[in-house]
């Protein structure tokens, strides 16, 4: 009966087509949720200024000067910012997709890396200190980033395994301590070796340490260089790529996948197959902090942004996009990698809504909604389920399901 | 001295009407990370009903029962979000409130724009136009010490949570479903409902702590950053406190020493001769809260059935 | 014909891919005690359940005193009076005594629970039918017999008429057996009407007047029981002939496997050792048996055996060498297998696939990788050869993902895992808990093979029956204590009983 069945695979394929489907309704529905926002939004500034406008006005121009905006992301651009919105994205996406697999490698454990941001931050200050301190090539920073990373991962996994306080707890609290402590340790009051007064932020990489800069690319639309000349995309979003895929091959393919996820599924079991379960926990919290810190490699060492001690007085969005990334994907590495992408999408489609009507955080309440759907994407996954177990059903009118119970029964 | 004993106050009353909030929320079996979020909520429909009630004039005493009562009603709408997706629909509790509070730092930001009708997601309520109420009307004086109302409702909702939690039918039906849920179902007692109580309960002390904390501070309020951590600071003063009455109290009072020196160390002379960043202060109560868990943690004892989904159905 | 107080009526409850009960009736007399027979997974509880207002049935009607009634939930049932002990206790550990027994009747003083009246109550009934209990402590404190003792009160409190009693012999020793089966001829000589749930023929006997029994979800009838013998009964719970008594040869001891000396082991649960001070052998080509009371220190023994907690005093030792403070992978590679307690906690991974499982032991071996890379073909292969050999089944083979299975070939799996490892010492733990007959059997055949292959086998076991009917060698534990030690074939189940409630005891040397 076991070897004749075929039913395996199209078991697990209709699992994962489940998944997508689910993560897919997470995001029409988020963004339903958004576009509504955007038209009470619009109504209400409209009805300040004292205009009378229809409903069908009203649409038009929630749909022309926000939500088209949010759906088209990076290729919603004016016609001298060609490639701009793009280059943008793909530069928001490369650190989306590393905390999205922070988040995500760190589920497949059973734990919860709530903690992203706070990775980040540390990540951040360790890139910023080899770039613009030590000078280092940008190969060094990079590594520099993940270790900043993985000792502010390391710190809840240690708390977790040996203390046996809650990682969410810890991660939260530490996300804080992160936050103040880099920006002290940038400031300086004032005299700190990056911190450049006259700006208020830390020096730019390109006057400080051109090499630690990541290298660009380009590419040729219609004969022509897409991104122009000056602003260019950095690699960035291919290490994140090549992050995904090893991260793939690790979790699937090796022994030390499979003890991380037999630890995630049942700790007690993990151990009595002699997995020492608290090594596991740290070294996922390690890597999933590795994975968070480099992200904010990819992000600061392309030079677009520096940090600002003053005013950094919230937890970078990046850390807890990534959970948005994380849970869209099902925890799936490849799957952060789109998900992220659309992540990075929509924000940046959000920066390009008119903003004396439309905030751009709306972007961060469509994430947000988008989080809390998944929350329980499950429920979405076995109605989708069922819909396809009652279509089978009806084609090959296959008694599989009674089947099925006398199995149990036997 | 008197201004740390007032600050102190002050964080203290913040710190434990959200830990008791978040106490009534896992005592019936939900984890509540949310309370940030709630907070947040709570203190911005807080400052909006204050700019409202000092437009119109009302009367102190009404009009700080009302903007508590609005705050509160504000967080308990928002927390239903929170029961909704755990209760009815058995969501994963702790992502379930990390969404919850990423939406209410991102809801609070755009609405503060769109009131202010600029790119600015900071909110005043405390401008010159103020003829009855200004936040200096929620305070009130013993002595040398400034006190204010929110320390008020903070001791009246202590020892209402004890009374509750001990010596009702219903306290002792919230524990019995954080507990032990099957127990509960099976001497009729309607789990739902009541982790939808327990929910909501820690909706409104979470929303009036969020308005608390809020409020006697400054004269204006950045929405961007939420409220600083005060609501994960509460769910360490819970934990620390066991989920007992008694202990948050302690507990809140230990934290907000932490809390309050952040605001006033220049201002004894000691620490302010130790010339420390006031980030220093700022992380404080977070490291000590760090340090007490990892050493209370091994010892502490949760309701034993929180964050497990009851499902009524399965066997 | 108000004869009966209870009427269930061609009841039908199913669960996803399952029908639990299919077309049940059940009649229950006025004054009677009724038994409810089946194997494990017959419907018996599910059926219980619906009486109770747990479960809402597809199909059916209830009538109480010949009125047609719709029990919803619950309250609904106590307002008919009808009350029910749970096979797992349905306890709040941390509350007390008194509280668990009013939780959801609590008497009421404007806002306030009224705990000095319900006090009074509680010790009144406890007196009158001499169901003692502290009011005062906690649930967490207090022994499984008085736990049980809590529960019947509970039903009392709420002047229930119609009693269910759900496997309520499962914890208790002998002596507690025969105790309980006096209370429940009390109630029934003042008219109330009990249902009890059981498998086990010999209680039906001394206790029932009628009896109904189902098989897999299906009725087969009622019978008077003082005149249908033993044989009858269990043919119609099992639908065959069974063979009660596993043949096995004598046992030929050889050399010592596995030696204790004087282990005690810290508890979890209070403060003092759940293990106090134990020593035993296990020879190679014997079956030994640890029997107890649950809560003894049996599971804390096996886990510092296992190496999944630490001893704080004693030795371990298999197989000539110290294994005390090994670590768990070690003891495995040593020879050790292990059948654990509980299957879902600890012997499967649920979402992993079947054949993921089977490799749980052995995954790190070279059989299975190569410089940590997974070899997904040899585990397939070897997961298809355990499937095939130990007749594991599930819907889709190897890649089964393991929580759909059925708790029978779960157990099979993990039978089939720790036997192949071709172990030294096999310890296995309640390996038929919660079974049906057949995969009972089954088990038992192969661990009686481990034995004849000459293999150390330590059982731990709940089940008296199961202890007379494996072992070469038992040793009874009780508080953490080993107070006895018993040749199966001179010893009965009586006084197996009298050392397991701790009222006898031999001397250590014994």
């Amino acid at each position: 009966m076991s070897k004749k069945n075929t039913a395996p695979r199209l078991g697990n394929a209709s699992n994962s087509i489940g998944s997508l489907l689910a993560s897919l309704t997470c995001i029409l529905v988020g963004l339903v949720i958004g576009f509504i926002a955007l038209l009470v939004l619009g109504w209400i500034t409209m009805a300040q200024d004292g205009n009378a406008v229809s409903l069908g006005q009203m649409l038009q121009k929630t749909w022309n000067s926000g939500f088209k905006a949010i759906l088209s992301g990076g290729f919603y651009s004016t016609a001298n910012a060609m490639g701009m919105g793009v280059r943008t994205e793909i530069l928001q996406a490369a650190p989306l997709i590393m905390t999205g697999l922070s988040v995500a490698f760190a589920f497949k454990t059973g734990l919860f890396n709530i903690g992203a941001a706070g990775q980040y931050t540390v990540g951040a200050y360790f890139a910023l200190y080899a770039a613009i301190v030590l000078k280092l090539p940008w190969w060094a920073c990079l590594i520099a980033s993940a270790l900043g990373g993985a000792i502010w991962g390391a710190i809840p996994g240690v708390f977790k395994a040996f203390l046996n306080v809650n990682e969410v707890i810890t991660s939260i609290m530490f996300n804080w301590i992160g936050l103040y402590a880099v920006n002290t340790l940038i400031y300086q009051g004032g005299t700190g070796a990056m911190y450049n007064t006259n700006t208020t932020k830390t020096y730019t990489i390109k006057q400080a340490s051109p090499e630690s800069l990541l290298p660009t690319f380009n590419i040729q639309v219609g004969g022509k260089d897409y991104f122009g000349a000056i602003f260019l995309p950095t690699i960035g979003i291919f290490v994140a790529i090549v992050a995904a895929v090893l991260i793939w091959v690790v979790l699937n393919k090796t022994t030390f996948g499979y003890e991380l996820k037999a630890c995630g599924h049942n700790k007690n079991a993990a151990k009595y197959a002699g997995i020492n379960d608290k090594k596991n926990i740290v070294l996922s919290m390690t890597i999933a902090g590795a994975l968070a810190g480099l992200g904010a490699g990819l992000f600061y060492l392309s030079g677009s942004k520096e940090w600002e001690p003053l005013v950094s007085t919230a937890l970078p969005a990046a850390g807890f996009n990534g959970i948005s990334v994380a849970l869209l994907a099902s925890s799936n590495p490849i799957g952060c990698i789109f998900s992220a992408l659309f992540i990075a999408h929509i924000t940046v489609g959000g920066g390009f809504m008119d903003a004396s009507i439309f905030p751009s955080e709306v972007s961060d309440i469509i994430s947000g909604v988008v989080i809390y759907l998944c929350a329980f994407s499950l429920l979405f996954k076995s109605g989708i389920l069922k819909m396809f177990q009652r279509q089978g059903k009806a084609r090959k009118a296959a008694p599989s399901a009674e089947e099925n119970g006398k199995e149990r029964e036997a | 001295m008197w201004l740390l004993l007032k600050y102190t106050l002050l964080y203290a009353s913040v710190l434990a009407l959200v830990a008791l909030g978040g106490m009534f929320s896992e005592r019936s079996g939900v984890i509540n990370i949310a309370l940030e979020g709630i907070m947040v909520i709570g203190g911005l429909m807080g400052v909006v009903i204050i700019n409202i009630l000092n437009a119109a004039g009302v009367p102190v005493f009404l009009g700080v029962l009302l903007t508590i009562l609005i705050s509160g009603l504000a967080g308990t709408v928002y927390s239903s979000l929170l029961a909704f997706s755990s209760v009815n629909l058995k969501a994963d509790q702790t992502i379930g409130g990390t969404a919850l509070n990423l939406l209410a730092t991102a809801l609070a930001v755009v609405i503060a724009k769109r009131i202010n009708g600029t790119d600015s997601p900071k909110i005043s309520y405390n401008a010159n136009t103020n003829k009855v109420l200004n936040n200096l009307n929620f305070s009130f004086q013993i002595g040398p010490l400034t006190l204010n109302w929110f320390i008020v409702v903070a001791v009246i909702a202590l020892v209402a949570a004890w009374f509750i939690l001990y010596r009702t039918r219903f306290g002792m039906r919230l524990m019995a479903c954080g507990e032990h849920p099957q127990a509960a179902d099976s001497v009729g007692i309607n789990v739902y409902k009541m982790r939808w109580c327990g929910v909501l309960i820690s909706g409104f002390l979470g929303g009036i702590g969020g308005v608390a904390y809020i409020v006697p501070a400054v004269g204006d309020w950045n929405f961007e950053m939420g409220v600083a951590g005060m609501g994960f600071l509460a769910l360490a003063v819970m934990i620390f406190g066991q989920w007992k009455p008694l202990g948050i109290a302690a507990a809140a009072l230990f934290f907000a020493v932490f809390r309050a020196m952040a605001n006033i160390f220049d201002s004894i002379a000691f620490l302010n001769a130790l010339n420390w960043p006031k980030e220093i202060y700022n992380m404080m109560p977070f490291i000590a809260s760090m340090v007490v868990l990892a050493f209370t943690s091994k010892k502490s004892r949760a309701p034993k059935a929180e964050g497990v989904p009851y499902d009524k159905g399965s066997r | 014909m108000a004869d009966y107080v209870i009427e269930m009526l061609n009841i039908t409850k199913e669960f996803p891919g399952i029908k639990a009960n299919d077309n049940v009736t059940l009649q229950l007399k006025r004054g009677e005690i009724h038994a409810l027979l089946g194997e494990n997974g017959a419907g018996k509880s599910t059926l219980m359940s619906v009486l109770f207002g747990l479960y809402q049935p597809e199909a059916g009607t209830i009538k109480k005193d010949g009125q047609v009634v719709e029990i919803r939930n619950p309250n609904d049932a106590t307002a008919l009076h009808i009350g029910m002990v749970h096979q797992h206790f349905k306890l709040v550990e941390c509350f007390t005594v008194l509280d668990n027994i009013i939780l959801g009747a609590e008497p009421c003083k404007g806002m306030v629970v009224d705990r000095a009246s319900a006090r009074k109550r509680v010790v009144e009934l406890s007196e009158r039918y001499g169901l003692k209990v502290d009011p005062d402590a906690k649930i967490e404190d207090i022994s499984v017999g008085m736990q049980q003792r809590v529960e019947i009160l509970k039903m009392l409190y709420r002047e229930n008429e119609i009693l269910i009693f759900d496997e309520p012999t499962a914890v208790l020793t002998p002596q507690e057996i025969d105790e309980l089966m006096d209370i429940m001829r009390g109630f029934k000589a003042e008219g109330k009407s009990i249902l009890f749930i059981t498998h086990k023929l010999a209680e039906i006997k001394a206790v029932a007047d009628r009896c109904s029994v189902l098989r897999k979800g299906k009725y087969m009838g009622t019978v008077e029981v003082a005149n249908t013998s033993v044989e009858e009964m269990s043919r119609l719970m099992v639908g065959r002939d069974v063979q009660l008594v596993s043949t096995k040869e004598e046992a030929k001891p050889g050399d010592v496997v596995l030696k204790v000396e004087n282990l005690t082991v810290p508890s979890k649960v209070h403060k003092n050792n759940a293990v106090k001070s134990a020593s035993m052998e296990v020879h190679a080509g014997e079956i030994v048996c640890l029997a107890g009371i649950e809560g003894n220190g049996q599971t804390e023994f096996v886990y510092a055996l296992t190496g999944l907690e630490k001893p704080s005093e004693g030795k371990v030792t298999m197989c000539g060498q110290d294994i005390t403070k090994m670590p768990i992978r070690g003891r495995s590679k040593l020879g050790m297998s292990h059948i654990p307690e509980d299957r879902h906690k600890h012997g499967l991974v649920l979402d992993y696939s079947l054949e993921n499982n089977m490799v749980l032991q052995r995954y790190w071996d070279k059989e299975f990788q190569t410089c940590g890379f997974i070899k997904s073909r040899a585990v397939r292969a070897y997961s298809d050869r355990l499937i095939e050999q130990y007749d594991v089944r599930s819907g889709q083979g190897s890649a089964t993902i393991a929580r759909s299975m059925s708790g029978g070939n779960q157990q099979k799996a993990i039978v089939a895992r720790e036997i192949d490892k071709d172990p030294q010492l096999l310890i296995a733990v309640q390996p038929t808990r919660g079974l049906d007959v057949g995969a009972i059997e089954y088990i038992h055949k192969q661990i009686i093979a481990q034995r004849d292959a000459g293999k150390a086998v330590l059982l731990v076991s709940l089940e008296l029956d199961e202890v007379m009917n494996l072992s070469d060698r038992i040793l009874v534990m009780y508080e953490g204590e080993i107070v006895g030690e018993f040749d199966p074939k001179t010893t009965d189940v009586q006084t197996l009983g009298l050392y397991m409630a701790g009222a006898k005891r031999m001397d250590k040397e014994g």
